[in-house]
């Protein structure tokens, strides 16, 4: 550009790198550095990496969406199967993995989560992040085995709040994994949790940001601000915001111009407002996007290719 | 760079003679700083104080009027580069396009629809703006009949005339003329024929380059003409190159670094392959008018929603009025959920409450708008608001039984209010997709 644009930045997000290849102690067939912006997304003079898409799968059904479901057939009964269709039939960069299973009612079987991400680790070797419990009773418990299970691989794990971050970040710092920090649409708050990260000696290449993402029509508005407002305060020197963001949308698929969406139309209206949710949070600084309808992944990927002078995923290792 | 009150009125005549409206001469400096006046209000400025005055107190991106009459909309005159900031003012219009190849029927079919289709959420009717016929058939008799089968229609959309052709756009002007369509492109080569086009007929003019220098030189050129009611095409060949031109742009226009780039952006979604995401990106960063092949039902209602979302006041919470609202048609021993009047937390129950098909009301109490958490958070929400809400609504007579659902996130509030009221308070679940779940296992039993 012929005329100098200055927004006045001084500094940097910082790098997280998320799995582990042999090279690094684990078995991934790559890693992913993200972060290292220098300024607006998309507008780096090197060009900018496309974000990274995680597909959402989980071991347990009943609290998922019948859309993916019946869009994904008979392979959603297995996660291992689920796991590998993620990587090679839908084209995910990353797989997260909901431990939909412990939101059961007195859910106590410890001992199958390990199995559970044992099974996916080998099904796929696509970094991993995991979504543990939301039961105090059972955390503990239940991210020291995700974390002893996947030792080695660098997992992204999540999540923690500022009511429920101990049992997580000790997970990550005995196992030496990352982990998602979410905060309910405020940069004070998102700060805050850092801080309180900080304390606990979780270093900040270990932490990934998660405002929250409402959905579109139902508060999006609110966290695509806050993301904006988290990168622009980490660009201007704010290192205890200076980490990269992840978006998630979880509701996307429940509210009601999808849910009730006619037949003929539902797949068409669930991708969309993926899409539309998740390329709208790209373009405010989320470097890691989460889909649960395959059917979003290559309109992100497409989209991201077009932002054209553009590298692939820095990969490390 | 913008000037200080100060500043201005050290070149203002100090007159005090009321001639422009106000009464003295610093707070007319006052408004001009704020944006809020036209330096042509006093008589009495010379040339040169005008022009210092002028580029630097209006608004840094000009206001742009496309159409006439009620579906008419206004563009630009925007200040920030993020909506927290402030906020974004004037949504972009999301404008149809039809080719002049097409049939008849199906231009017909086009205008029609963005006539007739509303999508309404969150109380507010969602609609697409206008109709833009773009000439490629390279005839300007073909190009005007098609223009003359949108006006047919009697739809009254702000029209987007695109043509290369000077003399198609004339032809098609003689059908549309008087209701002040948009006109694409003025470029180096046409500009002049442009302009004289754009004037007699009192005209929007886009203006378009694939570089800033080129569309400043436009914008002077035009404007050297007569024409100051200019939208600029940064005809992206990527959408790498729209955010990249387009947020530019955004930041030299409002800090008045290039004050020629101060006019508002047009973008052609349905050039690049990739419309949903053209879309989606000029929605976000700064495109004031849309032109997009028609769309789907998905992306019509995610672009309109997004749309919405953006150009939402962050400033404001979005409040509902304070009420027993029903959901179906409740008895007298329907439950009673009790929430707050953020009215994304109303929309979000509402929806589940209406798919888990129980009749019930919604009481809805005054938190100044904030959600369940802040209102527990600042107090905004408790036992004495509570108590007041069923009081004034007369929840005691619309049902028999004393029992209130409320929000699990109020949970800590429940012995205070079942203290204040005398009701029995049952705490629902902190997520309202869980509300269906909870109706049938605790309010059933």
């Amino acid at each position: 550009m012929s005329y100098n644009v200055n927004f006045g930045w001084t500094s940097t997000i910082g790098d997280v790198v998320l799995g582990a290849t042999k090279a690094d102690g684990g078995t991934r067939r790559c890693s992913y550095r993200i972060g290292g912006g220098t300024t607006l997304p998309f507008l780096e003079p090197e060009g900018s990496p496309a974000p990274l898409i995680a597909l959402e799968i989980c071991d347990y059904l009943p609290f998922w969406s019948p859309i993916v479901t019946n869009y994904c057939g008979d392979l959603v009964n297995s996660v291992s199967e689920w796991a590998k269709a993620a990587d090679n039939k839908y084209g995910a960069d990353l797989i997260r993995l909901y431990l939909t299973s412990t939101r059961q009612r007195n859910f106590s079987n410890i001992a199958s989560l390990g199995k559970t991400v044992e099974d996916v680790l080998s099904a796929s070797s696509l970094p991993l992040i995991i979504e543990g419990s939301n039961e105090p009773k059972i955390d503990s418990e239940v991210y020291q085995k995700c974390g002893e299970v996947g030792e080695g691989e660098r997992l992204l794990l999540g999540t923690a709040e500022a009511a429920k971050y101990r049992s997580i970040a000790a997970a990550a710092l005995a196992y030496n994994h990352s982990i998602i920090a979410q905060s309910p649409i405020d940069i004070n708050l998102a700060k805050q949790l850092n801080i309180l990260l900080k304390e606990i000696s979780v270093p900040r290449d270990h932490i990934v940001i998660d405002p929250y993402t409402g959905a579109l029509g139902y508060g999006f508005e609110y966290s695509y601000s806050a993301m904006e407002r988290i990168r622009f305060s980490a660009l201007k020197g704010d290192t205890d915001l200076a980490m990269p963001m992840i978006c998630s949308s979880i509701d996307t698929l429940t509210i009601k111009e999808v849910r009730e969406a006619a037949p003929s139309v539902q797949n068409d209206m669930a991708i969309q407002w993926e899409f539309y949710t998740n390329f709208a949070a790209a373009a405010a600084g989320a470097e890691i996007l989460c889909v649960r309808h395959p059917g979003t992944i290559p309109l992100l990927r497409q989209a991201f290719a077009d932002m054209k002078k553009e590298k692939n995923p820095a990969e490390v290792g | 760079m913008a000037l200080k009150a100060l500043d201005i009125y050290k070149l203002l005549p100090k007159k005090n003679c009321k001639e422009c409206g106000d009464p003295t001469c610093l707070t007319f400096a006052m408004k001009l700083a704020g944006g809020k006046a036209d330096v042509d209000l006093c008589p009495y400025l010379s040339d040169e104080a005008k022009s210092v005055l002028g580029a630097s107190t209006r608004p840094p991106i000009r206001l742009v009027k496309i159409g006439v009459g009620i579906r008419s909309f206004k563009v630009g005159e925007e200040f920030v580069l993020y909506r927290h900031e402030k906020t974004f003012y004037h949504p972009p219009g999301i404008i149809f396009r039809v080719l002049d190849t097409m049939t008849e029927a199906e231009i017909v079919a086009v205008t029609e629809r963005v006539r007739d289709e509303t999508f309404t959420r969150v109380g507010a009717d969602l609609r697409f703006n206008g109709i833009a016929i773009e000439n490629v058939s390279g005839s300007a008799e073909t190009f005007a009949k098609a223009v003359a089968t949108v006006e047919k229609v009697e739809a009254h959309l702000p029209p987007v005339l695109i043509s290369k052709d000077p003399a198609a756009l004339k032809a098609a002007l003689v059908h549309c003329g008087m209701y002040r369509p948009l006109l694409h492109a003025a470029t180096a080569v046409n500009f002049k024929e442009m302009c004289a086009l754009a004037k007699h007929h009192g005209c929007p003019l886009v203006i378009r380059s694939d570089t800033l220098e080129g569309l400043v030189q436009l914008a002077k050129d035009c404007n050297a003409e007569g024409i100051s009611d200019l939208v600029m095409d940064l005809a992206p060949g990527s959408l790498g190159d729209f955010i990249r031109r387009s947020t530019g742009i955004r930041q030299l226009a409002i800090s008045r670094a290039v004050p020629d780039l101060g006019y508002p952006v047009y973008l052609n979604a349905a050039e690049n392959d990739l419309q949903d995401a053209a879309l989606v990106l000029g929605i976000v960063k700064y495109a004031s008018v849309i032109v997009t092949d028609p769309l789907a039902p998905g992306a019509t209602k995610a672009s309109l929603t997004l749309r919405q979302n953006i150009y939402t006041d962050p400033q404001k919470p979005i409040q509902m009025n304070p009420g027993l609202y029903r959901v179906g048609s409740p008895d007298m021993d329907a439950p009673v959920l009790m929430t707050v009047n953020f009215s994304l937390t109303f929309f979000t129950l509402q929806g589940y409450l209406e798919s888990t098909r129980i009749p019930c009301f919604m009481l809805i109490v005054d938190t100044e708008g904030l959600s369940v958490l802040t209102a527990v958070a600042a107090g905004k929400l408790n036992e004495t608001v509570v108590r007041d809400a069923i009081k004034k609504f007369d929840v005691e007579t619309e049902v028999t039984h004393r029992k209130l659902i409320i929000p699990g996130y109020a949970s800590p509030l429940s012995g205070r209010i079942e203290d204040a009221t005398g009701w029995k308070v049952l705490v629902g679940p902190r997520d309202a997709a869980e509300i269906g779940e909870f109706l049938h296992e605790e309010w059933k039993k």
